[in-house]
């Protein structure tokens, strides 16, 4: 049977029009089925509609809903209630926006300084290889791929550049793994370019090592092992 | 609170593209690379067109590959005919399917991530509705990124966009199109982050705002999409056609409706009842599971409604059974990986060990703005709206009549968006400039923002949302009847009333979701009346509209539905022809595209 949770969500807000933040307590009542994205509207409906928050797909595919519970980013779409208790060992939530940018309102933050990193590196190909002699598509074998994958299923949800040590001057383990993927992807060309972008100064020098990127990774991508090849010079 | 509202600023791109998903990046992508240093500015709902719905398509992109030795472009046009119940358009049918496997080398030489074969070469998964020999046995056309397909288009037109300088307004949405003698010269846009509106006027602009189910209780469909794109349409006076035509996925996850790809079944997952017992086997003989979506999803609704279906503990809603626990261990990690772990993360299920609850989701408009096939918008079944282009799951070409085959969307968005692309590049260097901002730009929108901001009353605007979600599912839904979609009717008119009495706590313009929330909610039900109406007029069953008092198939409504409404609840029909251009051509199995028999 299904079972009813008490929560308190201390939700971190902002009105830009007066510039005041503060911190608002909700009290509901949730099913364990229900996630994050579900009692925020709840709240819209039966308590507040002002509450400001974003997302779009709510099943972890688009990375719109990046937020942090307890300090821990992640997506609120994919938590749910009664993982939420079991992990965090409390009915009591801090809701913050990620700090990966400013906040527009409430729990919504201006992303688009946040995805100016994304765009820095250039996430399509710079400069493709020859097309195949007989025609076609490029021919890549399984194993080819299968070595930068994992990578490729990055959805820029900036998780991992809320949580990572690495807070100034770095262009954010999501970045530098899209500048990784092309790095790896055999029609791409333009290696050198890739590899300036890749040793410049807000690049893996920045990285220390801490793999919180990897940690938090809502899509469970080991960021930190493929940013540590591609230090080590290591990529195949 | 009118005065407030104005414009602020003016944009004069060349291209005005609305909706930045991978419809709209795809012909944007086409006109930079014809005509480089064209300026295209796109307007999308998310915070990063990268975030577009597109992204969640799962399963692949339809495309016979000439190298296959037993496929064949034939049998995909006839697929598409048969599977759309005689009502898609042969023109369109044969212009797509014949430059799918182009598209596919245009999106892999731009670094998509097909899987692959063990030569190296893009591999292929079979689908529903797709098979060789005209329907004889099952066919491996679905080319795809293991179970994120969408993405990996979505992943690929977005970074194009970028390389290409392609500027977007994110957050925003367009409220009102612009128009200077029966031309569009571009819109008028609200950008939330902000509450700016900006009037961008263009030589061209191209809708492409994807879907709308968002009107159904079990959606597969992201929170977005509210049909903004059809209800600017209709109330520029503007037609749209067959919206009647709502596909129902078999298998969404019970509960939010995520959609589980067909590629489930097409890796061979097979459906089960409450008794164990495959039922698609008693349906669907030959294709069995991999049946075409509006069969299987009425089949799963059958076996619900005769006893033979389950109740979710949680979600309490009812269901029948995905089995996927014969499947090999490979195929759960590396094919489908994804998708099971929809159904860990929401429901609990471990899908290599346990049955999987699904039931049937809305997922897809089969209808839209009507086209041409240089998808050019159609005043009417003559003619265009000069300026005014369309593609993608917004547009109706059509290349899906009344049904929809699985990775036929995906292969539609691409080669529709390089048409309209191609077709746009042409216009530019012919079409006069703009001109100056109309006198009235704004208006409108001004006027509307104006009554929400200023409404005092006691509509609940998420009572008007649920109840609008209950009834379409109860009477707009897989099974329709007159009476029930004529109480839908009465109902949708006192829905539409409650709303317009509904009062805002906030009434900022800067990120005030409720105000952009509301303005969706009239789309809605805007839209719904539309789907309703038509639903009403075609007294028929064909493809994905079924009639419980006409279960047959029609030749009396072997037409396309086109529909206005620029007041609530006026709803005037109209009709356009459907094209049979291969059947008319008296080519090779020209008979195969006459009015045929439609079984599986």
């Amino acid at each position: 049977m299904s079972q009813e949770y008490d929560l308190t969500l201390k939700v971190s807000r902002y009105n830009p029009d007066i510039r005041r933040s503060w911190i608002q307590v909700y009290r509901l009542k949730a099913g364990r089925i229900l996630r994050f994205v579900d009692l925020f509207q709840k709240i819209n409906d039966e308590q507040d509609s002002t509450l400001a928050w974003r997302s779009s797909c709510e099943h972890g595919q688009c990375g719109t809903c990046g937020i942090r519970i307890n300090g821990k980013p992640l997506l609120s779409c994919e938590l749910l209630v009664e993982d939420a208790v079991r992990l965090f060992k409390t009915q009591t939530f801090t809701v913050e926006p990620l700090t990966v940018a400013p906040v527009t309102r409430d729990l919504v933050i201006d992303m688009e300084k946040a995805y100016e990193q994304v765009h820095f590196v250039k996430p399509y190909i710079i400069q493709p290889a020859p097309e195949h002699p007989e025609g076609d598509e490029y021919r890549i074998s399984p194993r080819e791929l299968e070595a930068y994958v994992e990578a490729t299923r990055c959805i820029n949800c900036f998780c991992c550049v809320a949580a990572c040590v690495t807070q100034k001057n770095y262009l954010g383990p999501n970045a530098v793994l899209a500048n990784i993927v092309r790095l790896m992807d055999p029609r791409e060309m333009a290696k050198q370019e890739r590899m300036d972008i890749l040793y410049s100064e807000q690049g893996t020098p920045r990285c220390r090592t801490a793999r919180a990127c990897s940690f938090v990774c809502p899509k469970e991508i080991d960021i930190a092992h493929f940013i540590a090849s591609a230090k080590e010079g290591n990529l195949k | 609170m009118g005065s407030k509202l104005q414009i602020d600023s003016i944009l004069r791109p060349e291209v005005l593209v609305i909706g930045a998903g991978g419809a709209g990046l795809r012909c944007a992508a086409e006109i930079c690379e014809r005509r480089q240093d064209t300026s295209v500015v796109v307007v999308t709902k998310v915070y990063s067109p990268q975030k577009s719905h597109t992204a969640a398509a799962q399963g692949g992109m339809a495309a016979v590959d000439p190298n296959d030795p037993v496929d064949k472009v034939l049998y995909h046009m006839f697929d598409t005919w048969k599977g759309s119940d005689c009502s898609s358009d042969q023109n369109i049918i044969k212009k797509v399917c014949e430059s799918a496997w182009e598209q596919i080398l245009w999106l892999e030489r731009r670094g998509m991530h097909f899987s692959r074969t063990e030569e190296g070469r893009i591999a292929k998964r079979p689908f529903g509705g797709h098979m060789l020999n005209f329907g004889e046995v099952k066919a491996f056309r679905a080319c795809y990124e293991a179970d994120r397909t969408g993405k990996g288009i979505m992943d690929t037109v977005w970074a194009e966009s970028l390389k290409h300088g392609v500027v977007s307004l994110n957050q925003s949405v367009a409220t009102e199109l612009l128009f200077r003698n029966g031309r569009c010269i571009g819109a008028i846009v609200f950008m939330e982050q902000n509450g700016k509106f900006v009037a961008v006027l263009a030589k061209a602009t191209v809708m492409a705002t994807g879907g709308k189910t968002r009107m159904y209780q079990v959606s597969s469909n992201c929170r977005q999409n509210t049909g903004d794109g059809l209800a600017l349409m209709l109330q520029a006076g503007l037609p749209v056609m067959d919206l009647e035509a709502v596909q129902f996925h078999p298998t969404g996850i019970v509960g939010p409706g995520i959609l589980a790809s067909e590629a489930l079944r097409g890796e061979g997952g097979i459906l089960r009842n409450k008794d164990d017992e495959p039922f698609m086997e008693r349906y669907a003989p030959t294709a069995k599971d991999l049946a075409p979506r509006d069969l299987v999803s009425r089949c799963i609704m059958t076996e619900i409604r005769e006893g033979r279906g389950c109740i979710h503990a949680d979600h309490k809603l009812p269901h029948v059974w995905l089995d996927l626990r014969h499947l090999p261990e490979h195929i759960h990690k590396t094919r489908i990986q994804e998708v099971c772990s929809f159904f860990c993360r929401f429901v609990g299920v471990e899908p290599q060990s346990q049955l999987c609850p699904v039931t049937p989701t809305a997922h897809y408009q089969m209808g839209g703005a009507p086209t041409n096939e240089f998808g050019e918008v159609q005043r009417d079944a003559q003619q265009i709206v000069p300026g005014l282009y369309a593609c993608g799951e917004f547009a109706a070409a059509s290349l899906h009549g009344h049904n929809r085959l699985g990775t036929n969307s995906l292969l539609e968005l691409i080669t529709m968006g390089k048409v309209v692309g191609k077709r746009v590049s042409a216009y530019l260097d012919e079409a006069e400039d703009p001109g100056n901002l109309p006198q009235d730009a704004g208006q409108h929108i001004f006027g509307q923002f104006s009554d929400y901001l200023e409404t005092q009353g006691r509509g609940r605007y998420s009572e008007i949302r649920d109840d609008l979600r209950i009834l379409m599912t109860a009477k707009v839904g897989v099974f329709r009847n007159e009476q029930i979609l004529r109480e839908a009717i009465e109902r949708l008119k006192e829905l539409k009333e409650r709303a317009g009495e509904i009062e805002l706590t906030s009434k900022s313009l800067v990120m005030n979701q409720s105000l952009v929330q509301l303005w969706e909610l009239h789309h809605l039900l805007d839209v719904s009346m539309v789907i309703a109406s038509g639903a009403l007029s075609r007294k028929e069953s064909r493809g994905a509209h079924y009639r419980e008092d006409y279960p047959e198939r029609s030749s009396e409504f072997q037409y396309h539905t086109l529909a206005y409404m620029t007041e609530f609840g006026e709803v005037t029909l109209g009709r356009r022809p459907i094209d049979m251009s291969i059947f008319e051509a008296r080519g090779e199995h020209y008979e195969k595209f006459g009015i045929i028999e439609r079984k599986y």
